[in-house]
């Protein structure tokens, strides 16, 4: 059988390889892909959307559909390890720690003891406790707000420089994520609540869908920025500018929220009580 | 605002899923309402595209306002107007039907559960309206996704039949991606109609043909198409009672119109049909589809994963009709493809009103069912004459045009694989009807906790299922005759138009 399945690998693989021959060569400008788009989205976006980055501009505007729908993907997978993993009923067999107090030594028990020990010698302390390390817990807590305030820049400057939405939310939800492993959930919990974590994920989205939506009820098609210009009181090409701006928030929004979502009921089995 | 229906179609229940997201968190109640108001104002633009479409031919929708092939467009013809007005009024009947069940299930969960349900249709929907090959893709992960999920929920082994569904799922996108990706290499495009247009010159061309295989069998495998349907059968056999009667009557058929699309639009039937060897092949594997279909559906003791290997049957009718390579094999097949929606989803519905009341859908479940719900078991009859192909309903008409198009072609293997499957299809309702209707409700047995206390041979207690269910499943048995009876009009206006002139 797994003769057979490498042949059926090999084969279609010797296949797929020998049509590239009739593909174009590397970096050829003559290719069809060169040719056929992208000229324009070289030669116009500046002009067409006032964006500097025209990255930025294929994927926030002239293809800004796709990019919504992207953020949509990330928005359901939040909502579906949410579904699939989130339990409200607690740990089966809870630990114990106990905390030696003659000389401070912890000690973690998988399950509760038969016989507890004398509270003059260990004293219980499985409510409050968390395994620390000092240098790690400072060292973090020092760079979060750095970490926070350059993914606001990457959110805010992908029209000059490679950076956007995507990129900006995932640094905001590594920082969280950050503060998670080096203090610990609960910690985390106390600064993002679980329904905010919901909210922001759906908001975000609805953020991106919204701006398309209000490009539809000014009298413009779906995700036209232009239509926006009465509102934002700017001339269209300026409006498309922004447009690109308030969709790349919601998308930050939406991939941060959404992977502290997922960090957290995957790192504790779906209860959030405890965990990395 | 008839010109932005297009967008309506997929925006509003976007917008309502994430209202419904919200509403989870802050007032469950509010979910079901906001998820019945997404889809209806979706089933309604649907509706009236469709309208549109009829009357005034072919809709254009500009997204963002961009031209295509720079931008992205949706192309609505005749073919996925209606399949589009399917998809939203299939997925709102079966909102209205799960509501009990949800709320008996998922107390806790409604918020997601709704949440995913409206995602999965706004993708399936997406991707219907779509004129663009690679927004295609991203409406396909949507839907996939939100499956995966809503698969995942159900008891039991349904977690690991949703991973495996993962796993095939996602190589089969990927190979649909490859494909498109092989596409633009050579092209430059990925607008559909661009592509038919830049595609011509190249016809012959190895990475072509690389492109179109490669897309097709990502497809294949999406649609469970015999032999790469073995995650479908315990994908929809665990899933949760709504969520098998979302996805099995219309996932499987959005994957079909996604490749006749394809065959139709992208590429041209000259280029598809060239060698007719490769289309007897894929007829072959179509009979094959059938046969298997039928006999694995036979060995089955549950209802619902007998429904399962019986969609793995109907896959085969529609990809074989398609490929037979003349215009009565293509008709049958879309015609079969609308009808197959609603008989599916009947079927479905049914297996999920037995599940709520029995909570379960094996053999031994059923016994006594004709007394105890006589309605479901009356619209259960009527999915299974349409899925046997019993006149008056759309089942007969659209396998009558699969068997004229099978003889046009000469293609003996194709109509006697349709005639036995529908055989085994009489063998396999009956049994289910005869343990239903012969053999008395088992007050005995270990099942114990559903209808326990009942006198064998006495007078059996009505225990039908919820009215909030029962009106949806209604609707869709009266909506198989109707097809059935619409099926001249729905030929001559509908269908026909679409089809290629190259068919012969």
């Amino acid at each position: 059988m797994k003769a057979l399945a490498l042949a059926i690998v090999v084969l279609v693989g010797g296949l797929l390889v020998s049509a590239t021959v009739d593909f174009p060569d590397w970096a050829d400008p003559n290719s069809p892909a060169s040719r056929h788009v992208s000229p324009r989205y070289i030669e116009k976006t500046m002009e067409e959307t006032s964006v500097p980055n025209i990255v930025t501009a294929v994927l926030a505007d002239y293809r800004g559909y796709d990019t919504m729908f992207e953020t949509a993907v990330v928005f359901t997978a939040g909502v579906a390890c949410f579904l699939l993993l989130r339990r409200r009923e607690p740990r089966p067999g809870p630990s114990r720690v106990y905390r030696h107090r003659a000389t401070g030594v912890i000690v973690e028990m998988n399950r509760v003891p038969d016989k507890e020990p004398s509270p003059d010698v260990f004293k219980r302390i499985d409510d409050d406790w968390t395994p620390h390390d000092l240098i790690v817990m400072n060292v973090c807590r020092l760079l979060i707000p750095f970490i926070q305030l350059f993914a606001l820049y990457v959110i805010a400057h992908g029209h000059h420089s490679p950076g956007g939405g995507f990129q900006g939310g995932v640094i905001l939800g590594a920082s969280v994520i950050l503060m998670a492993l080096s203090w610990d959930l609960r910690t985390a919990m106390l600064r993002m609540k679980e329904t905010a974590t919901g909210l922001m994920s759906a908001m975000g989205v609805f953020i991106y869908a919204g701006v398309g939506a209000l490009a539809l009820a000014l009298g413009g098609n779906f995700l036209d920025y232009a239509a926006l210009s009465p509102l934002l009181r700017v001339d269209p090409v300026a409006a498309r500018s922004l447009g690109i701006f308030f969709v790349e928030v919601g998308v930050g929004l939406a991939v941060m929220a959404t992977m502290v979502l997922i960090y957290k009921n995957l790192a504790s089995e779906g209860r959030l009580d405890q965990g990395l | 605002m008839s010109e932005q229906y297009p967008a309506l179609i997929v925006i509003t229940p976007l917008l309502a899923a994430l209202l419904v997201s919200a509403a989870g968190w802050l007032r469950p109640r509010l979910c079901f309402p906001l998820a019945l108001a997404g889809l209806g104002a979706a089933a309604a633009a649907a509706t009236g595209l469709l309208v549109q479409v009829l009357a005034t031919g072919p809709v254009t929708y500009r997204l963002g306002g961009w031209e295509p092939p720079w931008g992205i467009a949706y192309y609505v013809d005749n073919l996925n107007a209606v399949v589009a007005a399917l998809v939203a009024w299939v997925a709102l009947f079966n909102l209205v039907a799960s509501y009990r069940a949800v709320m008996t299930d998922y107390p806790e969960k409604i918020g997601p559960y709704y949440t995913l349900y409206v995602l999965a249709v706004t993708g399936m929907l997406g991707m219907v309206v779509t004129g663009d090959a690679f927004n295609l893709y991203v409406l396909l992960e949507i839907t996939s996704l939100t499956g995966y999920a809503l698969i995942g929920l159900g008891g039991g082994r349904a977690p690991l039949a949703s991973l495996n569904y993962l796993f095939l799922g996602t190589i089969g996108a990927s190979f649909y991606l490859l494909g498109v990706g092989y596409l633009y290499i050579v092209t430059g495009s990925l607008n559909m109609a661009d592509l038919a247009k830049l595609l011509t010159p190249l016809y012959g061309s190895l990475a072509l043909l690389a492109a179109f295989a490669i897309t097709l069998v990502g497809l294949w495998m999406k649609m469970a198409f015999f032999p790469l349907h073995a995650w479908l059968p315990n994908a929809y056999g665990f899933a949760p009672a709504p969520t098998a009667s979302l996805l099995a009557p219309l996932m499987t058929k959005v994957m079909v119109y996604v490749m006749i699309r394809i065959m139709i639009s992208v590429f041209t039937v000259e280029f598809v049909l060239q060698e007719v060897l490769v289309g007897q092949l894929v007829v072959w594997l179509a009979v094959a589809a059938m046969v298997a279909g039928a006999l694995f559906a036979l060995g089955q003791r549950d209802l619902k994963r007998m429904l399962a290997y019986i969609v793995v049957a109907e896959v085969g009718y529609m990809v074989g009709g398609a490929w037979l390579g003349n215009r009565l094999g293509m008709t049958g097949a879309v015609l079969h493809l609308i009808n197959d929606a609603v008989m599916t989803f009947c079927v479905f519905l049914a297996a999920g009103c037995i599940y709520q009341k029995t909570r379960g859908t094996s053999f031994e479940d059923l016994r006594g069912l004709f007394k105890k719900m006589p309605w479901t078991m009356a619209a259960l009859a009527a999915g299974a004459m349409a899925i046997i192909g019993v006149p008056p309903t759309g089942g007969f008409f659209s396998k009558w045009y699969l068997i004229r198009g099978g003889l046009e072609a000469g293609h003996w293997g194709f109509v006697g694989a349709l005639l036995f499957s529908s055989l085994i299809n009489v063998v396999l309702f009956f049994r289910v009807f005869e343990i239903a209707f012969f053999e008395p409700s088992g007050g005995d047995d270990s099942h114990g906790g559903h209808g326990g206390h009942e006198e064998h041979g006495g007078a059996v207690a009505l225990a039908e299922a919820p009215l909030s269910m029962l009106l949806p499943l209604m609707a869709a048995a009266l909506g198989l005759i109707a097809l059935g009876l619409a099926t001249g009009p729905l030929v001559q206006k509908l269908i026909l138009p679409i089809i290629p002139a190259g068919l012969g």
